[in-house]
């Protein structure tokens, strides 16, 4: 999600810390579709971190129940973040040719796919 | 073909009338020790095996003479002239072919020292001693000599492949032990865990409030409708179908989804330029 995190629009006050800043600047120069991508980037990390304690931790045995999982999660949050990057309007130059309508239709199959190896994992 | 068979016949018959026995004359068997000390000399019979039976130590030498003669009492050389050595418990034997003069003497020594290959391996039981002769113009004859012990051999080599004559010992396979599932409550606890992200995904979306004014429009409807079809199809493979029926099933359904996708982005595409063209 770096590209989420893009320059801050307005310099902050020196009395704020860098981090709050950010923070800042994300929070108000980033639009609400973008930030629902964030926001489903952040559950699918969660997610997959959980995941992979839990096969650390505990066990993994079912390991292709443990691969399903985690390989969906990785894999969903790579096609959110290619989603992100291409529907993002500070990164129109670099996907002349992708209209974000071209990047959904991209993302849904990308998705059926994916979910399509995910079940046959599953067992 | 009736004149050389009968003829070959009569000669037969010649020939055995005319084969005798042949006999030894004179068998005599010595055994000295290294130093050349004569410790036994005797003459052999024919008819009985000599007693007690000649014992050979380990730097012995065994000296047997005698001579081949027919019944005329004339020296015979025999065509084969052989002496078999021959341990009955273990089976094993071996054949020493001896050589015989014009005349019909013979002479075989036997050097513990530095005995013949054809000396079988020997064990605690004697080795019985016969001589064979054989001969074109003679019955062939067979001579129990006498019994004879040697040191027992070394036992002999084991062959690199002997184990695999064998039965071998059983094959005991070791399998690592069955998986378990976790505890009830700690499959309970990450459970749990796994909903926190839910709850952190749905409190974002509240928070950011996206709004989807045209999701049930007609032109969008049928895109999100078919592609929860296709998410339906898959969990209904994971429960039920075989890989040939949800790939038919997708095949088939992909068709509307394309349709239906094509009219909804096309419809979004337009929304999103008719409203940023005035700009």
């Amino acid at each position: 999600m770096p590209a989420a995190k893009i320059a801050p629009s307005k310099t902050a006050g020196s009395s704020q810390s860098p981090l709050l800043s950010l923070w800042k600047a994300y929070y108000e120069s980033t639009s609400t579709r973008l930030k629902t991508i964030d926001a489903f980037l952040v559950f699918l990390m969660l997610s997959g971190i959980i995941q992979f304690l839990y096969c650390v931790l505990i066990t993994n045995f079912p390991f292709n129940a443990f691969l399903a999982g985690f390989a969906s999660c990785v894999g969903q949050f790579v096609l959110a973040a290619s989603l992100r990057a291409q529907v993002n309007p500070a990164n129109r130059s670099e996907f002349k040719d992708v209209s974000p309508e071209r990047a959904f239709a991209d993302f849904a199959l990308g998705s059926i796919v994916l979910h399509f190896f995910v079940y046959n994992f599953l067992g | 073909m009736v004149g050389p068979l009968s003829w070959l016949l009569a000669s037969l018959a010649v020939l055995a009338v005319q084969a005798s026995v042949l006999t030894l004359q004179s068998p005599r068997l010595t055994v000295s020790s290294s130093d050349a000390a004569q410790l036994r000399s005797e003459p052999l019979s024919l008819a009985h095996k000599v007693t007690p039976p000649v014992e050979l130590r380990a730097t012995d030498t065994l000296k047997l003479t005698f001579q081949i003669v027919d019944e005329d009492g004339k020296g015979v050389q025999p065509h084969q002239t052989f002496v078999r050595f021959y341990d009955e418990v273990t089976g094993e034997e071996g054949i020493q072919p001896v050589k015989v003069t014009a005349g019909g003497k013979a002479k075989l020594e036997l050097n513990m020292a530095r005995p013949p290959s054809s000396l079988p391996p020997s064990g605690k039981d004697p080795i019985k001693v016969s001589l064979y002769l054989g001969s074109f113009k003679h019955d062939p004859a067979q001579y129990e000599l006498f019994d004879l012990f040697v040191p027992p051999s070394q036992p002999p080599a084991q062959h690199a492949d002997e184990v695999f004559f064998h039965p071998r010992p059983e094959i005991f396979h070791t399998f690592r032990p069955e998986q378990k599932v976790p505890p009830k409550f700690v499959s309970a606890v990450f459970t749990l865990l796994l909903a926190a992200p839910w709850v952190v995904l749905l409190g974002l979306l509240a928070h950011i409030g996206p709004q989807v004014p045209y999701l049930f429009s007609s032109g969008i409807f049928p895109f999100i409708a078919t592609l929860g079809a296709f998410e339906g199809l898959l969990v209904w493979y994971w429960v039920d179908l075989h890989l040939g029926q949800v790939l038919l099933y997708g095949a088939i359904l992909s068709i509307p989804t394309a349709i239906a996708g094509k009219r909804a982005l096309a419809a979004v595409g337009e929304r999103r330029l008719g409203k940023s063209s005035p700009k």
